[in-house]
């Protein structure tokens, strides 16, 4: 049983940082019908931003990630302004631009920091036992921060005029632009907030897991799956598919072991693409 | 026999309801006119019976059988072909090319009357230019001629001639001439009452989704309902 | 109508690729012999993805593809069948018959999916490596691969391998140009407006899977020439993240005919050599070229070269 909990604690834990990645990568492709390679590049470069912050400029952890989130936010922006708004309708074109953009960070990221894992450690140590079971406290903390974080997406989202004009632009471009919202102007927006969120999520969470170039292809493989799970596009379905694959890959790593987790995730996804290709909170977006 | 039934068809976005209960009967080498104000649903029909989108209720039943939310491919396969509102072509590659690929695609062979409409269209002197180099209106045509080019025994026509120049508009004239000589029927959505008045037998009134009269031009056209429908839109045919 | 069945790229292709025959007549430099046999096994790969790139799809699959293929032939190896012909084309064939349930499976869904299933599956065969040590020798991988055998000679000298890598990036190409060439309407259309060559009447999930797996035989090749090459079948030979580097080859060559991903290879394995040691950096330099070829030079280096021909011509 505290063994059952224990589980499920991790698996929610997990879930928040899936849904911070996955929420970013499904509105960049809700929006701008572009499937971004680079969101792991932007997760890693959110950790190094971080640990560059408080190892080499001394500054306290929560202001590093508050920088993290700056400085990935805005390449994301200029990325977006700069190239892919010249070739946003061509699907193809705006993958391997992507693409590029993701090798382009991580190989400069070895060139800067090298092979080697960083010494990044989170700032506060410790767990909370509440009777037999244990949590970390930085597990608690990165929940806290990430729930928060998908609380103020929500409210944006759903609460102001720049999130219904978003919203509304990925319900149908045409109709959008014909009521006066320009995608020029929102395009770069949501592809930064998108890229932030990723940023946020690698300034959380590498110092608990791992920072070293070539962590951003399981991140982008998890989102991927996350994102197929929940249905392309799909806000609320990123969500709920994100705490699906952390809570599957917990319990499995807990009563399995090994990556049997992400074989079952695999599975399931497939499933699911067989009976019901839309995903778990389907809703059909334009073609691609 | 190849008739195209339509039995209560339906077709909802969400929420949001294009069209419903639509039904209607096109025999075997008929001509049939649909009009109605935009919006009101009439590339959207002929997206469903083609297999384009999926139907929301309702039956498609194209010669006994019923082809309701078959993939387009297969549609076209049964001898369902369709035209775009649009200038639909493949773009890259010559006039020649972009009918071959119809025909190929098509399985059935090229159609009697083919050279005869191509020469018609002055396609043929063009054989060998790029599509998208062609003028407006010879891209539209070429689009139509592809539609016909797979050999179909129904075509569906979506606004054929929006977009071309008056005197254009009479190669629509010839191309559903030569069509029905084929032995094809022909659906035919346009804006242009002219057309449909000196093309089709009969019509159908779409308004906001529903059938709204189905009979002779002439007869229909004068329905006070119909009349009402068309107000505010009378600068557009 | 005439079809085809090769054209001058095929041609041209498979000349520049006889230079696997032609280059041990010169030297015998080591380094040249393990340039030119990354190159063959690139080439392979990357008609794979060009293959899937004809009808716009990206693939991210091949380094799965590759390693059954690979692994075909390891496990054969082991129960001592080395027959050239017979391991050449239960490479193919094994990948190819996997591809078709899941090509089956995926092609009926939006491009977009297609991308996305293909990466998850290059890192799923990664763990399904892992997981299956009883057959495929899990992360120690199978070492030891007995050489090929062709009419029962070993082909065991350096200059013999590299002949051989060199021979089966040929029959990788004849079939990749095969196919695109008898399918080349069917593959062009789809390229360039699948609804309306749908709404002709071409089943084009049909054609995307036939591609598909063509594509997984294709890669399978590549795989097997990689085994023969280490002569060890090892995890790490198919990384996901080396197929960014197929993709890369196929992109900057250039997507309009088969001397792309011919070119493409040749250029960038040559450029990573040039790196020595500091292989790890090539990726950066892949990303870059990538970048320029999207927003400035559409058709790679094939396409470039073509351009460059129809203006002094």
């Amino acid at each position: 049983m505290d063994q059952f909990v224990q589980a499920a604690l991790i698996g929610i834990s997990l879930g928040a940082q899936y849904a911070l990645l996955a929420l970013g990568f499904t509105l960049i492709f809700g929006i701008l019908g572009v499937v971004n390679f680079s969101h792991g590049g932007f997760y890693m470069l959110g950790g190094y931003v971080a640990y560059s912050c408080v190892a080499f400029l001394g500054l306290p952890y929560p202001l590093a990630v508050l920088v993290a989130v700056a400085a990935t936010a805005a390449l994301g922006w200029v990325f977006e302004l700069f190239l892919l708004e010249r070739l946003v309708d061509d699907h193809l074109a705006t993958l391997m631009l992507t693409l590029g953009l993701y090798l382009v960070i991580s190989t400069g990221l070895l060139t800067v920091f090298g092979p080697l894992s960083m010494e990044f450690a989170f700032p506060v140590t410790g767990a909370l036992h509440m009777g037999p079971i244990y949590v970390p406290r930085e597990n608690l903390i990165v929940l806290a921060v990430c729930l928060t974080a998908i609380a103020a997406l929500w409210l944006v989202l759903y609460r102001t005029d720049l999130g219904r004009g978003l919203r509304a632009l990925a319900d149908d471009r045409a109709v959008a632009m014909a009521q006066g919202l320009r995608p020029k102007l929102l395009f770069p927006l949501a592809f930064a907030i998108a890229t932030g969120l990723a940023g946020l999520t690698g300034a959380l969470v590498t110092p608990i897991l791992s920072l070293s170039p070539g962590v951003g292809d399981p991140v982008l493989a998890t989102s991927f799956l996350t994102v197929i799970l929940g249905g392309l596009g799909s806000l609320e379905g990123a969500a709920l598919a994100a705490f699906v694959v952390g809570i599957v890959e917990a319990f499995s790593s807990v009563y399995f072991g090994g990556s049997i987790g992400a074989l079952v995730l695999f599975v399931l996804v497939l499933l699911l693409l067989v009976f019901r290709p839309t995903g778990l909170m389907g809703r059909t977006v334009r073609g691609a | 026999m190849t008739e195209l039934r339509v039995e209560s068809l339906a077709k909802r976005f969400g929420g949001l309801r294009v069209f419903q209960n639509i039904g209607f009967t096109l025999p075997e080498g008929g001509l049939l006119g649909v009009i109605g104000p935009n919006g009101a649903g009439k590339t959207t029909l002929i997206n469903v019976i083609s297999g384009r989108q999926m139907a929301s209720a309702g039956k498609v039943v194209l010669g006994g059988r019923d082809i309701t939310n078959q993939p387009a491919h297969a549609v076209s396969r049964l001898g369902l072909a369709r035209s775009f509102q649009q200038t639909n072509t493949f773009k890259s590659v010559s006039v020649n090319e972009n009918i071959a690929r119809a025909v190929r695609f098509g399985g059935r062979g090229a159609p009697v009357g083919l050279t005869r409409m191509m020469d018609t269209f002055g396609l043929t002197p063009r054989l060998h230019e790029i599509s998208d180099k062609l003028p407006y209106g010879l891209q539209k045509m070429l689009g139509l001629v592809m539609a016909f080019a797979s050999a179909p025994k129904i075509v569906l026509l979506d606004e054929p001639a929006a977009g071309l120049e008056r005197a254009e508009r009479q190669n629509v004239d010839t191309f559903v001439q030569i069509v029905r000589d084929a032995g094809t029927s022909v659906l035919i959505v346009e804006h242009d009452m002219d057309l449909i008045r000196r093309l089709c037998p009969r019509i159908l009134v779409l308004d906001a989704g529903v059938l709204l009269a189905d009979g002779p031009p002439a007869e229909v056209l004068a329905r006070p309902d119909v009349i009402a429908a068309y107000l505010g839109e009378a600068g557009e045919a | 109508m005439r079809i085809k069945l090769l054209g001058w790229t095929e041609l041209v292709a498979l000349l520049l690729l006889s230079s696997g025959f032609v280059v041990p007549v010169f030297t015998r430099s080591v380094l040249a012999y393990s340039v030119l046999n990354q190159a063959f096994v690139g080439v392979i790969a990357a008609e794979s993805v060009w293959i899937m790139l004809r009808m716009n799809l990206l693939s991210f699959a091949t380094p799965a593809f590759m390693a059954i293929g690979g692994y075909t032939v390891a496990i054969a190896g082991q129960h001592n069948i080395t027959d050239a012909f017979l391991m050449t084309a239960a490479a193919f064939l094994v990948p190819a018959l996997v591809a078709v349930p899941l090509g089956a499976l995926v092609l009926r869904l939006r491009g977009t999916y297609f991308v996305l299933v293909t990466f998850v599956l290059s890192q799923i065969m990664q763990l399904l490596i892992f997981e299956t040590p009883g057959l495929t020798g899990g992360s120690n991988g199978i070492s030891g691969v007995a050489a090929v055998t062709l009419f029962g000679a070993e082909l065991g000298t350096n200059r013999l391998v590299l002949e051989y890598a060199c021979g089966l990036a040929m029959v990788a190409t004849l079939i990749t140009g095969v196919l695109t060439r008898y399918f080349h309407q069917h593959f062009a259309g789809i390229e360039e407006n699948e609804i309306l060559a749908e709404s002709l009447g071409l089943a084009v999930w049909r054609y995307k899977a036939l591609g598909f797996v063509v594509a997984a035989g294709v890669a399978g090749l590549a795989g097997y020439s990689l085994v023969n090459m280490l002569l060890t079948a090892h995890p790490s030979s198919f990384d996901s993240s080396t197929a960014v580097d197929f993709i890369a080859y196929t992109i900057v060559g250039g997507r309009v005919s088969i001397l792309g991903p011919v070119l493409g290879t040749g250029a960038l394995v040559f450029a990573t050599n040039l790196f020595g040691t500091h292989g790890q950096y090539a990726q950066g330099l892949y990303g870059v070229l990538i970048l320029v070829v999207v927003l400035a030079a559409r058709g790679g280096i094939a396409g470039s070269m073509a351009a460059l021909w129809r203006r002094v011509s």
